[in-house]
């Protein structure tokens, strides 16, 4: 009977809202926030990064989460959870580090260097890189889940060590201009800035929540199919 | 175009290409795995009235 | 009291397997000297650079030297079912990875205590008098090691590709552990002792206990038939 036709009009109508809110995000960081005192015009792509940032962290929390649950009632969905949200999250923090490399070149002259948070999104990648690497090489599907469900939580639980030692080594760097440890992210940053950012970090994460259902959703499919082929025998 | 706008335009670019990209990756896979399923699950009712 | 006596059990019969046959012990032995070799013909290590370049070239060796071992480790049990049999005894599976990790972090040991010395030797480096606290620090980046490499060769143990997969989950992973060992190491280096290395000695020794046990918590997830 293939999906209800509920299901598919509420994933219409997050599809449709989450372009409206990419469109708004979009008008808020190219049109109305103004250019930076410093930094100029190439500030906005502050508006893409931030975002980013946010939407992989979520991601990679969702893994953490699905990856417990999964460990202690071995039921499938939360695996499904886990896979989506890790394919996500490695497509973003890709993103990331582009974008920080475009960022970095007008602002630092280099196309990359070794800064805390470029290296600690490059380390992130590598690890859940790994982890998806992982899933396709176990060839045991329940197997495969469990080894991927501890390597979700041994590597976010990893991640603040390596957030904390990448940091440490590289204080002489610029700390990070938001989400500094001592001071609150909104008195980091001018209140014009603030706004367009929040709009833009609303709307990622509409735009994440919407990939993610769908990707789930694949998962969910895949496994019925897997199902249904193996009491058929096929 | 300034060369400020310029790297924004980069940036940009190619985040919503690659984000428009996995979508329509997602979608087609999506689809795909639709089809599938509808074709076993006729199937299966064409095997269960079969057995009737 | 019940669980350290699984542990020691399981030890020592991984190290009587190993003390019979010796694969491990020497493969790793050699290995390291060849990395020795390796570094001199790639980096033109004189009197001078020798001090600021020991702590990196020193943990490239152990890291690739250990990976072998980490490779070896569940050999055993992997050929003639033993895995299956070892699950099938009432055993705590914490138990077996302190052990794994142990009986690793013993040939790890070994082998740098033997490595060590030779990079001395090897590119004439006359600071002797560094090498006790140096190896003391390499032993808590040992034991950081041994700990996540032990989870991580379990998870592997079915991968296809698995020699290549191993080190690709497991050296991201422990970023943290190498950054802290070879700061540690440069300030004694530099300065003869610790001084401000402290914080990082600090992060080390965290880092170990919070995976030690998180792995003996996690290890019945990880090994399953």
């Amino acid at each position: 009977m293939g999906e209800t036709g509920q299901l598919k009009k509420r994933k219409g109508i997050h599809g449709t809202l989450a372009l409206i809110a990419i469109g708004v995000g979009l008008y808020y960081g190219l049109v109305v926030a103004p250019p930076d005192a410093y930094q100029g015009e190439v500030q906005r792509i502050m508006y893409l990064h931030i975002p980013t940032i946010v939407a992989a962290y979520v991601a990679f929390f969702l893994v953490f989460v699905g990856s417990c649950l999964y460990l202690w009632k071995k039921e499938k969905r939360d695996d499904i959870l886990a896979h989506a949200s890790a394919e996500i999250g490695v497509f973003l923090t890709a993103l990331v580090i582009v974008e920080g490399s475009i960022w970095g070149k007008p602002t630092w002259g280099v196309w990359w260097t070794w800064d805390a948070r470029l290296t600690t999104t490059a380390i992130l990648l590598l690890i859940f890189i790994g982890y998806l690497l992982l899933r396709s090489l176990i060839e045991d599907e329940g197997r495969a889940a469990s080894a991927a469900a501890v390597l979700g939580i041994i590597g976010a639980l990893d991640i603040p060590l390596i957030h904390m030692s990448v940091y440490w080594w590289r204080t002489l760097h610029q700390p990070p201009s938001i989400f500094r440890p001592d001071k609150a992210p909104w008195e980091n940053i001018a209140w014009p800035l603030l706004i367009p950012l929040i709009v833009n970090i609303v709307a990622f994460l509409i735009l994440f929540f919407y990939l993610l259902s769908l990707r789930y959703r694949l998962g969910e499919m895949r496994e019925a199919i897997k199902t249904r082929r193996l009491e058929r025998g096929i | 175009m300034t060369p400020a706008w310029g790297f924004v335009a980069l940036a940009y670019g190619i985040v919503w290409g690659a984000i428009v990209i996995y979508l329509v990756a997602l979608k087609r896979r999506y689809r795909s795995a639709e089809v599938e399923l509808n074709r076993l699950r006729s199937s299966e009712v064409t095997e269960n009235n079969d057995k009737k | 009291m019940e669980f350290l006596s699984q542990t020691y059990l399981l030890l020592h019969k991984d190290v009587r397997l190993e003390l019979r046959r010796r694969e491990s012990l020497l493969t790793m032995f050699f290995f390291g000297t060849l990395l020795l070799f390796v570094f001199h013909f790639s980096f033109d290590l004189v009197p001078e650079k020798i001090a600021e370049m020991a702590p990196g070239l020193l943990w490239l060796a152990f890291l690739f030297t250990g990976t072998l071992g980490l490779a070896q480790l569940f050999q055993a049990e992997r050929e003639n079912h033993c895995l299956d049999a070892l699950l099938l005894a009432p055993l705590d599976r914490g138990a077996l990875f302190l052990a794994k990790t142990c009986f690793n972090l013993l040939l790890m040991v070994l082998v740098e205590l033997v490595i060590m010395p030779l990079f001395w030797v090897l590119f004439d480096w006359r600071a002797w008098n560094l090498l006790p606290q140096l190896f003391l620090v390499t032993l808590l980046g040992t034991v950081g090691f041994c700990v996540l490499g032990t989870i991580m060769s379990a998870i592997t143990l079915r991968a296809r590709a698995r020699e290549l997969l191993l080190p690709l989950v497991l050296f991201p992973l422990m970023v943290p552990v190498i950054l802290a060992t070879i700061r540690c190491m440069e300030n004694i280096v530099r300065a003869g002792e610790l001084g401000d290395a402290w914080p990082w000695l600090r992060l080390l020794l965290g880092f170990d206990v919070i995976f030690t046990t998180l792995g003996i918590l996690i290890f019945d997830w990880v090994i399953e038939s």
